[in-house]
């Protein structure tokens, strides 16, 4: 009896795994988000109050303070903006390495999927500082440049959102790369040569066959890029300038310098709405229109 | 027939050290259904794909119409391929795979009216509507074919365009692709390791083996009248018998008889062919023994098939296999195992194996 108990509620792991650590803090931030926010420790006024009798003290004045501020609103448009952009170039550097990784041989394949994943052996923290090292004024880069003659003084290649995108997107490619490559490593390579047989050139191949059945792999790539770089926080931090905010910045002061919780709180759960809602409600068409296409 | 319509010129290629065809040399007629037959590793997948543009010879040439090919892409080429998987488009439906290659050539109404023509064709106009996962093997291959086919190609090149099939399936496609390739008079050139397909579907055939051809002639021919010990083992079942030169007749020291041959060898030892249908097996107690073409031996395996028997007839230390037609429903006519008999043969029905 105990044993088909226990079989029955075992497909509930994942759920349960799920509700532990998804919802269960997501509800632990929605709950904060809509306290009162006051100083003292912890930050912000019970939401249940018993004195006397039950007071429910909720406020949404930490959603309003967000949408009226747009030093807030810009910031996470800012984020979206380097999210998009770096995403385009992840995929723009990513799709032609995955494909040929794909398509090489054995031994080269396994070589180059080593290369791709060695940086995540080393700290993440000492991979951007060590960009810093190269960007900076006295750097490597600036060294190079100067001693060709390129340039007569060295280049302010630090501390802006040049130098944001291009860490990123250095950090992120693996994670493009990756499922990418999972996709076109089963891709028929018979079906490029069908179609260069049935007429077309190598342009219109790519367009017509390659392109349209690695649309899984681009899109899985994209999203694991896409999303957390959207509430990426340290990069911008040691790469940036102050030119431009961004969302986790702006997060991480409102927790940490200004420790207003539950105006953090708002501005976390507006994000999570705003990124997650739009992708599962695209998740959903596109595994509808997968489905009837059989990809 | 028109000679010189594909001709292959001292085709070689390496992969790396491996030497995978050395110096080939063929000539195929226009309309022809020729069949390149060989084992795996003996290059005429290699052959065929360079034919279809996908590989670059290291050297030779390919004439198509007396125009050299060689050097062409697989888009530029008058010809298409059929893929042994098919290779047929998984995001497109039957409709748009068909249509693939002639999207650019054609305006819509035209389109539709050749997706219609070539899928009455091959009778597959109820399914184009349909997904390829959703398609039987036998359809995916039509499909394929058609999708070839709809391009009006002068040269149809068939990688193993059978193997995928079950048995069954099999001998009605082959009937199929023949009446096919006589209806609409296209050149077919296609490759098989399967010798009964390559015997049934050609009009000539080429036997491969380690990147050369070894013959090349009708399967008639090719069965009949090998040149090579490897082709006539590798094409049906074969008895090679070594003989040696005696002043006025053939000595084997294996079946320690004599044997005549219809012409002379020109080496003093030489193997000879005997396919086992042509061999005439009696009950030794009835006739006597004459030694010239014709052996005494014990039945040491029977296989009842049907149309036939196959015996395996041990002599000395040779076996002999023989197949005997069952004209006769009478069971008199079988021997059974351990029986002593009498195997015997027209002398015509020797031949000489040169290689």
């Amino acid at each position: 009896m105990k044993n088909k108990l226990f079989e029955k509620y075992f497909i509930f792991t994942p759920y349960f795994w799920l509700v532990l650590f998804f919802f269960i803090p997501l509800a632990i931030i929605f709950k904060i988000s809509i306290s009162v926010s006051e100083w003292g420790m912890p930050p912000y006024q019970e939401l249940f109050i018993f004195e006397n009798q039950f007071k429910f003290n909720a406020t949404f004045e930490n959603y309003i303070y967000i949408f009226r501020d747009f030093y807030y609103i810009g910031s996470f448009i800012n984020s979206l903006i380097l999210a998009l952009i770096s995403t385009f170039f992840c995929l723009l550097i990513g799709y032609p390495l995955a494909f040929y990784i794909a398509t090489s041989n054995v031994r080269l394949r396994n070589i180059l999927l080593v290369l791709v994943v060695i940086p995540f052996w080393s700290s993440f923290l000492l991979r951007v500082y060590a960009w810093k090292i190269i960007l900076q004024n006295n750097g490597i880069l600036n060294l190079i440049l100067l001693n060709l003659g390129i340039t007569s003084e060295p280049l302010q290649l630090l501390y802006n959102q040049y130098a944001v995108i291009m860490g990123i997107v250095y950090t992120y490619l693996p994670l493009m790369i990756l499922p990418l490559y999972g996709y076109l490593n089963k891709f028929d390579l018979n079906l490029i040569d069908a179609s260069k047989d049935l007429g077309l050139n190598r342009v219109k191949t790519f367009i017509k066959v390659i392109l349209p059945l690695s649309i899984p792999g681009i899109i899985a790539g994209s999203l694991l890029v896409f999303i957390p770089v959207v509430g990426e926080f340290i990069i911008p931090e040691m790469l940036g300038g102050s030119d431009r905010l961004y969302y986790g910045k702006i997060l991480w002061e409102e927790f940490f310098v200004n420790r207003n919780w539950p105006g953090a709180s708002a501005l976390a759960f507006t994000g999570i709405i705003i990124l997650v809602l739009p992708i599962v409600f695209f998740q959903i068409i596109y595994s509808r229109w997968s489905e009837k296409n059989e990809i | 027939m028109n000679k010189n319509f594909l001709v292959i010129e001292n085709i070689s290629k390496s992969f790396g050290k491996n030497k995978v065809l050395e110096n080939i040399n063929l000539d195929i007629s226009k309309s022809e259904f020729f069949g390149l037959l060989g084992s795996s590793g003996s290059g005429k997948t290699t052959l065929l794909r360079i034919l279809g543009g996908f590989e670059k010879p290291d050297s030779g040439r390919i004439f198509l119409e007396g125009v050299d090919i060689t050097n062409l892409e697989p888009f530029d080429r008058p010809l298409n391929y059929m893929f042994q998987s098919y290779a047929l488009f998984p995001h497109l439906n039957v409709f748009d795979n068909l249509a693939f290659g002639i999207r650019e050539k054609f305006n819509k109404n035209e389109i539709n009216s050749e997706v219609k023509d070539i899928s009455e064709l091959l009778s597959i106009d109820n399914l184009l509507n349909r997904r390829i996962k959703q398609l039987s093997g036998g359809e995916q291959q039509r499909v394929a074919l058609g999708r070839c086919l709809i391009k009006k190609p002068k040269l149809l090149l068939l990688d193993e365009p059978l193997a995928a099939l079950d048995k069954k399936l099999r001998s009605k496609t082959q009937l199929e692709l023949t009446s096919l390739q006589k209806q609409l008079k296209v050149t077919f050139v296609f490759v098989t390791h399967d010798q009964e397909e390559a015997m049934s579907l050609s009009d000539r055939m080429a036997i491969m083996r380690e990147g050369k051809i070894l013959e090349c002639s009708s399967p008639e021919e090719v069965y009949e009248n090998p040149k090579s010990f490897y082709t006539a083992n590798f094409i049906g079942i074969a008895n090679t018998i070594e003989v040696y030169k005696k002043s006025n007749h053939y000595f084997s020291n294996e079946l320690n008889i004599n044997l005549e041959l219809e012409h002379e060898a020109k080496k003093q030892k030489t193997n000879i062919l005997l396919r086992p249908e042509k061999i005439k097996i009696k009950s030794a107690k009835d006739v006597k023994i004459n030694l010239v073409n014709s052996f005494e031996g014990v039945v040491l395996e029977k296989s009842y098939l049907g149309s036939f028997t196959r015996y395996e007839v041990k002599s000395g230390n040779k076996i002999i296999s023989v197949l005997d037609q069952n004209y006769n429903s009478n069971s008199n006519y079988n021997f059974p195992i351990g029986e002593r008999v009498l195997c015997s043969w027209e002398k015509e029905s020797l031949k000489i194996l040169e290689d």
